[in-house]
């Protein structure tokens, strides 16, 4: 269970996140929803390690994390670019991480996330050569051999286009069920976020707006912002696809 | 956002300290020199150098020459970058054009003087040819002909660099919407690329106005300012604060110079998108292009066609039977294969750990948030400034007293901080284009930061790697400016033998000697040009950098 208590964190006097406090149980799937500047990256860079906050805690299954450095909490990361080593084939980056921790993924486990991602067919191919969906499933698959305590996912969807979009949607749903791994995930698109994840956070200028179910945010928004800005874009998409259909099917 | 590790402070500080050793002091002492007088300090040394007829003149001189070289080189180099982007020309013709050009970058400009004697002389090559004297060479004449062809290469570097970010479709817009060709010349080609052609004046300005070795063996009695400094220094009666003087009065043109280009660079068009666009088929364009091309590569070759003829000749001018006498003598001179030694040496090592020096300092830049950072920034824009002469006396007004004095040790440092710049930039560039995530990345997958350098950042960049070391070893083959001051019997390189050998006559030993320095140069220029390569197509196409900096070649 990771717990943030009364995270705040301010850059040039320009206040980014005020007061966060909430629970996530382990192997939810929580995303962080919220415009763009909102502040959603930093609380993903804080609960890494990256950046430091300016007060708060953060404790994991009752540990105090606040002054763990970023290498000894045991989360990782995909990044929204993935970052992967354009030297390096995707067998190559995949175990990047096992040279340093000997012994933490056997063979017949490496076997798995492999299988378990489809990457075979691609484990010789340069970055260069790999679609965006199968940067992604490298990413992934990096990441994850590394057995990570929480997952997050920074963007995770918005370099890739349609169907790709929904796979690796479903990709990532049973990953979390197959590792019982708590992810979060940063995004900006509501239907995203709520198609995706067990509970939503959402942050508007460094404040928690809501943070509750998809049913919770759907049925019962708790303010304006949640209203204008989430509910009525996807009102605004369900009404231009029953639109498309009606008057195809009409 | 990323965090500072000890060992980026350690590089950081390691860094600061050479550069406060080795550039910034100096220079400050060689500031306090110009001003220490018998009594005291004051201006009487820069009073008694202003009114001193004789280096009036030559600052003129050098001006004028200077400036007559910048429009002849800008025009020249202009065509030949024009005729490389804007004509149908077979590709491999081109291709000739931009591999020709660049030949006498692996020469030492003092090679230039003599090869420019042996063939405009009273019984040179193309006198002969031409059946008359064509121009007295000595003075003027020897001096532009030398001027041009050093500053060529590096004014077409910078054009056709720029010339690559112009979008060409412009020019097709331009005809179909009625231009004539004067208009759409002006529009379509001299507007955007007007930063990079005042650029290549203002560089070919400032090369011709720093360099020592074409008025050190064609200048005759027509003084420049290097020359004159030279001679203050290591003449008959060295005057060291006078010399100190002129050193600084010759940095002020190069500052100038510098500031303008950073200026004009804001000129420059920086279109978005560039797309490869059909030329318009023009038969006359490209034919004069053609032409006019093959006339500035081959007047410019033809310079140098003696430097491989008279060597291998009996006694030219007067005996043309084929001999390898010449050569052999000069490999069984224990005293010139030892200079070659030398400069092997100090090339290499001037090389490895230039390289070295200059790819932590721009990883600091590039990659780390330590605060300070930029500083490294103002350091490569002074070192950018400094002429070599200017930089090689201040060396030797510091360190005279010193255990440095007369090693190879302060040859390298003076060779890596003169040449700071451009491979500063090169891997700036490269590294500040690489995936900002990585080192986080490498952390999480249980890195320290040495190792994500080593393991990730490197790999990433052994091309732009390859290049700076290519940099450095060829420059310190060929520079004589910033080293003249340095160097002792036991240090002397080739550069500097050639200057020694000049007051004995001995041409062919200056010919071997400097084919010896341009194979030398080949040989590693094709070999690390074969290595950068391969190091790209492994990569494959994904990270091909390409250098948007202004490649100064000083000497």
């Amino acid at each position: 269970m990771l717990k943030l208590q009364n995270i705040s964190k301010r850059y040039n006097n320009k206040t980014v996140l005020d007061d966060i406090s909430l629970e996530i149980n382990a192997g939810e799937i929580v995303s962080l929803l919220g415009p763009s500047g909102g502040g959603k990256t930093t609380l993903l860079n804080i609960i890494l390690g990256l950046t430091k906050m300016d007060s708060g805690n953060i404790f994991f299954h009752d540990k105090d994390l606040t002054n763990v450095p970023m290498k000894d909490r045991g989360f990782n990361i995909v990044f929204q670019d993935y970052a992967l080593f354009p030297h390096l084939n995707a067998y190559e980056n995949i175990v990047y991480g096992l040279k340093n921790k000997k012994g933490l993924v056997t063979p017949e486990e490496l076997q798995e996330y492999i299988d378990f991602l489809e990457l075979e067919p691609h484990l010789p191919k340069k970055m260069g050569e790999l679609s965006g969906g199968q940067k992604q499933r490298v990413a992934l698959a990096r990441t994850l051999v590394t057995k990570p305590k929480i997952l997050l996912l920074d963007e995770p969807l918005s370099a890739l286009d349609g169907v790709i979009k929904e796979s690796i949607k479903e990709r990532i749903k049973s990953i979390a069920r197959e590792f019982n791994l708590t992810t979060i995930i940063v995004t900006h698109d509501p239907e995203e976020a709520l198609t995706l994840s067990d509970k939503i956070l959402i942050i508007n200028e460094g404040a928690i707006s809501q943070f509750g179910t998809p049913q919770e945010i759907i049925n019962k928004p708790k303010n304006d912002f949640v209203k204008d800005f989430i509910l009525k874009q996807l009102l605004i998409k369900r009404q231009n696809i029953f639109n498309l259909f009606e008057e195809q099917y009409a | 956002m990323r965090k500072i590790k000890p060992e980026m402070r350690v590089i950081f500080i390691t860094v600061l300290l050479l550069f406060a050793a080795f550039l910034f002091l100096p220079l400050f002492i060689l500031l306090i020199r110009s001003f220490e007088t018998n009594q005291g300090y004051n201006f009487s040394n820069y009073l008694s150098v202003l009114t001193d007829p004789e280096l009036i003149q030559a600052f003129i001189n050098s001006m004028k020459i200077s400036g007559i070289t910048a429009i002849i080189t800008t025009i020249l180099a202009f065509l030949l970058a024009y005729a490389v982007h804007c004509t149908r020309l077979f590709q491999p013709f081109k291709k000739g054009i931009k591999i020709g050009i660049v030949v006498p970058m692996l020469l030492p400009t003092i090679t230039y003087g003599f090869a420019i004697m042996y063939s405009f002389g009273n019984q040179g090559l193309i006198t002969k040819i031409a059946g008359r004297n064509l121009f007295d060479i000595y003075g003027f004449n020897g001096l532009l002909i030398g001027y041009v062809i050093y500053t060529l290469p590096a004014a077409f570097l910078l054009i056709q660099n720029s010339f690559v970010y112009i979008d060409k479709k412009f020019i097709i817009v331009s005809k179909l919407m009625g231009d004539g060709t004067f208009r759409s010349f002006m529009n379509t080609i001299l507007r955007p690329l007007g930063g990079a052609i005042g650029g290549a004046f203002v560089l070919s300005f400032i090369l011709s106005f720093t360099d020592f070795g074409i008025p050190a063996s064609v200048g005759g009695t027509y003084t420049v300012v290097s020359t004159q400094l030279y001679q203050v220094m290591l003449g008959s009666i060295p005057d060291f604060n006078h010399g100190a003087v002129i050193a600084i009065l010759m940095l002020v043109p190069t500052i100038f110079g510098v500031l303008l280009l950073s200026y004009l660079d804001k000129f420059n068009f920086h279109y978005d998108k560039v797309a490869d666009t059909e030329l318009i088929p023009n038969k006359f364009r490209d034919i004069s292009f053609g032409v006019i091309s093959s006339v500035i590569l081959l007047g410019m070759f033809s310079v140098f066609v003696i430097m491989f003829i008279a060597p291998f000749l009996n006694s030219y001018p007067y005996d043309y039977t084929f001999t390898f006498k010449h050569i052999l003598s000069v490999f069984q001179s224990s005293d010139l294969t030892s200079v070659y030694q030398n400069s092997l040496i100090v090339a290499l090592a001037t090389a490895v750990f230039g390289t070295i020096i200059t790819y932590s300092a721009a990883l600091i830049n590039a990659r780390t948030s330590v605060k300070g950072k930029n500083s490294i920034d103002i350091i490569s824009m002074i070192t950018n400034t400094v002429p070599g002469m200017v930089l090689g006396l201040s060396y030797l007004l510091l360190f005279n007293g010193s255990s440095l004095k007369g090693t190879f040790l302060i040859i390298i440092l003076c060779n890596i901080v003169h040449y700071f710049t451009t491979p500063y930039l090169m891997v700036k560039n490269a590294l500040s284009k690489m995936n900002p995530s990585w080192e986080t990345t490498g952390e999480l997958l249980g890195d320290n930061w040495f190792k994500t350098v080593y393991r990730v950042i490197l790999p990433n960049s052994t091309s732009t790697v390859i290049e700076m070391f290519s940099y450095y070893f060829i420059n310190s083959m060929v520079t004589i400016s910033g080293i003249i001051f340095l160097i002792t019997v036991q240090t002397s390189v080739v550069a500097s033998k050639i200057k020694e050998l000049q007051h004995f006559a001995k041409f062919n030993e200056i010919f071997v000697l400097s084919l010896l320095i341009f194979f030398t140069n080949l040989v590693v220029k094709l070999l690390c040009d074969y290595l950068q390569k391969r190091a790209l197509v492994k990569k494959t196409k994904t990270y091909k950098v390409k250098v948007r900096g202004i490649y100064v070649n000083k000497l």
